[in-house]
């Protein structure tokens, strides 16, 4: 491993560097930023979990899945996870929009209800002109041309609700795909819980032994999840265990005393840093 | 009634939050569908779910069947008279024929 720092050039497996931030560092080792250059191999998904200590957040279930995984170990329900992706990712998901047929309906049915009133008011008008003999000629022919749009209006309405009753069926039946869309993902969730578990568990003696070989409080107890601690100490713990061929930075963790120490602690390249 | 039934994770996780904060305005919730009161509170919440979340929302207008108004007695009487059959295992198709009952065939097609 090289590391290049304003022109200095640093090499070997236990670096210290100081006044660099740690979180640089990493950016640095994942390839994402070229100053400071770290020339490493490349990060694998457990560095994901334990790139920088103490972390931030730790994730152990996460991690020590991750670890099982680059340690060899697969979960039985692995198939099965793969083939609820396999369909899910085949289910294809018909549109459900049924809004335009909705606001159809309500516009015709309100224009339909508008001229119906419209023609109840000239009925009115015409009757009353009627009575006093004044001249229908005009009131007749608006009669007339608001009793066709009324009736225009109707098969409009007509034809929008029959629209409407369409959309909805295909809405229902679409909506069966979305129900099994809904199945899977929680099969997955599920199947996702259960391997992490089972990895989690084929490691877990490793994991206590490794919790015990490093420096911090924390009672691990037989069964995988069993555990009472600070997450720094996890952390070091899956350090310890995992293959790591990218550096681990380790920055400002009092209870690591120097670069060498925290390389053969953790068995990995490390980058120290104050 | 309005009842908003559900159609993915995400959705789900909203119809509860929502159910968790209106509780005044949550007739019931059923896991993955939920009623609420019809007023414009309950469309509201309702209408907010399915522009988040859009086809994954189905929002139905409920109310409560009045058998007597709307079922016709034939049917009405065949309910309760297969509930009362002999035999639990007699299906219903077998049960209604040589009888005055309706044929389910004849029943799937009429509208209530």
């Amino acid at each position: 491993m090289h590391v290049r720092i304003d022109g200095e050039c640093h090499e070997g497996v236990a670096i210290k560097v100081t006044d660099v931030d740690g979180r640089e560092l990493v950016r640095a080792i994942r390839g994402e930023e070229a100053s400071p250059s770290v020339d490493c191999p490349a990060p694998g998904p457990v560095h994901g979990h334990v790139a920088i200590l103490p972390p931030r957040a730790f994730d152990r279930r996460g991690a020590l899945a991750a670890t099982a995984r680059a340690l060899g170990h697969e979960s039985a329900t692995r198939a099965a996870l793969e083939d609820a992706r396999a369909e899910l990712a085949s289910l294809s998901m018909p549109a459900v929009d049924v809004r335009a047929a909705r606001r159809r309906v309500a516009e015709t049915g309100s224009e339909e209800e508008r001229l119906r009133e419209r023609v109840a008011e000239l009925r009115g008008r015409l009757r009353a002109r009627h009575e006093t003999g004044a001249d229908t000629t005009a009131v007749e022919a608006q009669l007339d041309e608001a009793t066709r749009r009324l009736s225009e209006a109707e098969t409009e309405r007509i034809a929008a609700e029959q629209a409407l009753d369409r959309a909805e069926r295909a809405a229902r039946e679409a909506r069966d795909r979305r129900e099994r869309r809904l199945e899977l993902e929680d099969r997955i969730a599920n199947r996702e819980r259960e391997v992490r578990y089972d990895l989690a568990a084929a490691v877990w003696e490793q994991f206590r032994s490794a919790v015990h070989a490093v420096p911090g409080s924390a009672t691990v107890g037989p069964t995988p999840g069993e555990f009472d601690g600070d997450p720094a100490t996890a952390a070091l713990a899956v350090a310890r265990l995992a293959p790591l061929e990218a550096p681990v930075v380790v920055d400002g963790l009092d209870r690591v005393s120097g670069a060498d120490a925290a390389a053969t602690l953790l068995d990995a390249p490390v980058i120290y840093t104050r | 009634m309005l009842l908003v039934v559900i159609y993915s994770r995400d959705a789900r996780t909203t119809l509860r939050n929502v159910c968790r904060s209106h509780e005044s305005t949550v007739v019931r919730q059923l896991g993955r569908a939920a009623l609420f009161e019809e007023t414009e509170l309950g469309a509201f919440l309702a209408l907010r779910l399915r522009a988040k979340h859009g086809g994954d929302v189905q929002i139905e207008r409920t109310s409560p069947l009045n058998e007597f108004e709307s079922v016709p007695e034939s049917v009405r009487e065949a309910a309760t008279a297969y509930e009362d059959r002999e035999a639990a295992t007699t299906p219903y198709d077998k049960f209604a024929t040589g009888t005055d009952h309706p044929q389910p065939d004849a029943m799937r097609d009429a509208d209530l």
